[in-house]
């Protein structure tokens, strides 16, 4: 194909490119962003290894503070203390609040973070701000992860000594594809090419294939299907994926996520350790911001003693006469976050039933990720499985990372002399994508845990007599009502042909392709007729901005149900 | 590069064209964008997976992942797409017990009809004139070692579903290069047949459909010694040509009162027409007649 002579920048953030078409692709490389920590990898020609800063640290605090007139963040800035990050100026957690309204719960729990999170509630992007020399300085979370990634960029440049535009991101399995354009907006400003974002849990799955790999090349046979389950939890999601492993191949079977993470278990201990927490922060001063600061500094310790210690001794003082002196042990802590841990095992559990597999068929049982540290998480994940024993090959906070690399290798199109990077993961779509139809409801054309890639089809009709126009609004998500799944865009069919209600047939063909664009394509077939009546629909999803939250209601102010559809019932 | 979306964008619409029209369940791709390396009527998941009609639920999964890494875009790229939407879609049905007997019958039949239907015609084409001696592959014996293929590659194809080679074209090689190929078969599974047996041996080879006792015995088969029931295939359709041209001359023969009357009925109603149209056009001629003198 011949070059074109200009190239335009897709309005779309990601142009759904191909891989380079140069003799030597550039190696992507594999970022695990993190909610509370942030980790680069690449595949050097033999294995990957995981950069390191200017501080030899592998893990780096996922923060952007706003104190001088340059921001900073966590690659390149060195906390003088932990209580620095909580003084108001850092802004963190960015990935629970990125491609989120103001009417989302996660955004709701972020309130008490130390800076400044404000919610109208009424569907449009929570206001974050900083507090820098006593201003609240507002910013968003794409620019606070642009601003990190520019500095991974920047030290991932000088180690390898060359320019990096190609990355692979991990992202939580419940990321809605709204949430998706975001982190890829955030990289666009950062100037970065996302050749693909996996699921967290798929990068372990695919480190889980080529350990499988290696242990097969050594031993020679014995390359039988293996089935492993796998659960992500980190400071900010958790993330289960079921995945059938055999010949370098990993299939995900089934996926299930959530924004449950660290962050929850925190707060939940916080407001066990002082309940009055909200009343006591609601003002956002700086005395204010520097108690919570101190709270939450201690009670993370506690926590991660808490990890190898039956009780542990909390000691602070937040000022203003109040001290908290308390001992928690691990039964308490456990029953605080009693929620969390639930929610955690109905996940496993609907994974493993989503991918049809039963717990005996279950070879491993693989837990990475911050929180995989906390026993009764372990024991949680064991007795679900019904096992005795977690696999143990594993890093569990560079697992993700050391995955994307290696698909960042394989996208890449390299290949290793010694098939350490015959690989592949067939992913799975994570959620549900239909369209509004009968009535409210919530219709998917591709259903959760298709592989991907995948076209699908469906037939709808009008609902009206002489129904000249309809609107075609996609959702994604579980929920049976639309109103509880993620908009992704709407637009219109004009020109059916005028025919009674339930005439004309309204195909909606769904397509994903391997590097995740989502394209919809909506056509009209009157029966009879061989061709499709008007010319046929075609746009990339999604394709909402800001404040979609709106879109909805003004839609059906307008237009009421004048332009439904129905499904068609297939004929048996 | 926008330029390349937008190609694949209409292949896309093409193909949703495409099967508007044909109202089928198999997805029907264009095929032209994965390299042309597989045949556009390639809509056999089975010839598609390259996996035997009675493979086991294990033989599919290693086949689909061998292709997988083959034609995934993550490895091929975007010319994967298409493939790829394929070999998901056969994975799927092969996988799942029930979709795999549906589609088993809707292939199945389409094999038995064609097998009844025995065309008398071979499959393999020539070139140049026909001669009395033919050229024949015993794919039971066939080991697929692909050395007749790479002596004489005009002349002998390789079926990779069945891991097979078969005469594609009659004397497509020089008589050189067909001895070699001859010559080089280790199993000695290419001979050379009279011309008249060969449609005959061609469609015996072809694997038919088993019948079935309910769930047990079905599958594919084909005949042991291909010669053999070549030769017994022969004298049943002799046999079924004497009966036949019997048959037609038996109902010939056998014409019931009733029938001759109604054939006698048709015969005068036909005369009645004829005579009936007859009448109108005098009719006409002579009303338009009287309006011009009018």
């Amino acid at each position: 194909m011949a070059e074109p002579a200009y190239t335009v920048a897709s309005d779309s953030d990601t142009t759904g490119e191909e891989k380079s078409s140069s003799a030597f692709p550039e190696i992507a490389i594999g970022i695990d962003v993190g909610t509370s920590q942030c980790s680069v990898a690449v595949w050097n020609g033999s294995e990957v290894v995981i950069l390191k800063n200017t501080r030899n640290q592998k893990k780096m605090r996922s923060y952007v503070t706003f104190k001088d007139d340059i921001p900073s963040g966590g690659v390149s800035h060195q906390l003088s203390h932990e209580h620095e990050m909580l003084s108001g100026a850092a802004i963190f957690n960015m990935k629970r609040l990125i491609g989120r309204v103001d009417t989302d719960p996660v955004v709701h729990s972020s309130k008490s973070l130390p800076f400044l999170v404000q919610t109208l509630d009424i569907g449009v992007r929570p206001f974050i701000a900083a507090l820098v020399n006593n201003v609240w300085r507002s910013t968003t979370p794409e620019e606070v992860l642009a601003i990190f990634l520019v500095e991974l960029k920047a030290m991932a440049e000088v180690q390898l000594k060359r320019p990096i535009r190609n990355v692979v991101l991990t992202i939580p399995v419940s990321f809605s594809r709204f949430q998706v354009t975001r982190i890829e907006r955030a990289c666009a400003m950062a100037g970065l090419h996302v050749l693909r974002l996996m699921p967290e849990p798929t990068a372990v799955a695919l480190l889980y294939a080529q350990q499988q790999q290696q242990a097969v090349h050594e031993n020679i046979g014995g390359g039988a299907e293996k089935i492993a389950l796998i659960l992500n939890m980190g400071a900010g999601y958790c993330d289960v994926a079921v995945t059938a492993t055999a010949g370098g191949v990993s299939q995900i079977k089934a996926l299930a996520g959530s924004a449950i993470g660290g962050e929850d278990i925190l707060q939940n201990t916080m407001h066990h350790l002082l309940p009055d927490l909200e009343i006591l922060f609601s003002k956002h001063g700086i005395n204010e911001i520097k108690s919570t600061g101190l709270l939450r500094v201690a009670t993370q310790d506690a926590i991660h003693k808490l990890s190898s210690q039956t009780s542990v001794q909390i000691d602070v003082d937040l000022g203003n006469e109040l001290k908290i002196c308390k001992v928690v042990d691990q039964e308490e802590f456990e029953e605080v976050n009693k929620n969390v841990f639930e929610k955690c095992e109905s996940l496993i559990i609907q994974c493993l039933h989503d991918a049809k597999v039963q717990t005996e068929d279950v070879a491993d049982i693989i837990v990475v990720g911050g929180c995989s540290y906390i026993p009764k998480l372990r024991n949680l994940v064991m007795s679900v499985c019904k096992r005795q024993e977690l696999y143990k090959g594993m890093n569990p906070v560079e697992a993700a990372v050391c995955g994307a690399a290696l698909e960042g290798a394989v996208a890449s199109g390299i290949s290793d002399p010694f098939g350490s990077l015959d690989l592949l993961t067939i992913q799975v779509t994570p959620l549900a994508i239909g369209i509004r139809a009968d009535g409210n409801k919530f219709v998917p054309v591709i259903p959760r845990n298709t592989t991907m890639p995948t076209r699908k089809e469906l037939a709808f009709t009008t609902v009206h007599d002489n129904q000249t126009e309809a609107l075609i609004v996609v959702y994604e998500g579980e929920g049976e009502k639309v109103e509880e799944n993620h908009l992704l865009g709407y637009f219109k069919i004009m020109g059916i042909p005028p025919a009674p209600k339930g005439v004309p047939e309204i195909n909606v063909c769904m397509d994903i392709d391997a590097s995740n664009v989502l394209r919809v394509l909506a056509g009209v077939v009157l029966p009879g007729s061989r061709h499709p009546a008007i010319p046929v629909m075609e746009v990339r999803m999604p394709t909402v901005d800001d404040g979609h939250g709106w879109c909805v209601e003004a839609l059906h102010r307008t237009y009421g149900s004048g332009l439904d559809l129905v499904t068609i019932q297939k004929k048996i | 590069m926008d330029l390349g979306f937008f190609v694949v964008s209409l292949t896309l619409l093409f193909n949703d064209f495409e099967r508007w029209r044909q109202r089928s369940t198999v997805i029907r791709c264009d095929n032209r964008r994965a390299g042309g390396k597989v045949r556009a009527e390639k809509n056999n998941y089975y010839e598609l997976l390259g996996v035997s009609v009675d493979s086991n639920a294990r033989e599919i999964k290693d086949a689909y992942r061998k292709l997988q890494k083959k034609y995934h875009p993550d490895i091929a790229g975007q010319e994967g797409h298409e493939h790829t939407l394929m070999l998901n879609e056969a994975y799927k049905v092969l996988m799942k017990e029930d979709m795999r007997r549906h589609y088993d019958a809707s292939i199945g039949q389409m094999r038995v009809r064609n097998g009844t239907n025995y065309s008398g015609v071979a499959y393999s084409a020539w070139k140049g004139p026909l001669r009395p001696q033919a050229l024949f592959v015993d794919e039971n014996a066939c080991i697929g070692c692909r050395q007749c293929v790479h002596h004489a590659s005009n002349t002998f194809v390789m079926d990779e579903a069945l891991a097979c080679a078969r005469v594609k074209v009659q004397y497509g090689d020089d008589e050189q290069k067909i001895e070699v190929s001859v010559e080089s078969c280790p199993v000695n599974c290419i001979h050379w047949v009279d011309r008249e047996e060969l449609a005959v041996l061609e469609f015996l080879i072809q694997p038919q459909p088993k019948e079935a006792y309910g769930v047990f015995g079905g599958g594919w088969e084909r005949p042991a010694n291909v010669f053999m029931a070549a030769k017994s295939f022969s004298k049943q359709l002799k046999q079924q040509a004497a009966t036949e041209h019997y048959q037609t001359r038996a109902t010939r023969e056998e014409e019931t009162p009733a029938q001759a009357e109604a054939r006698a009925n048709a015969i005068r109603k036909l005369k009645m027409d004829r005579f009936s149209r007859f009448q109108n056009w005098v009719k006409e001629i002579f009303s338009s007649n009287m309006l011009s003198r009018d």
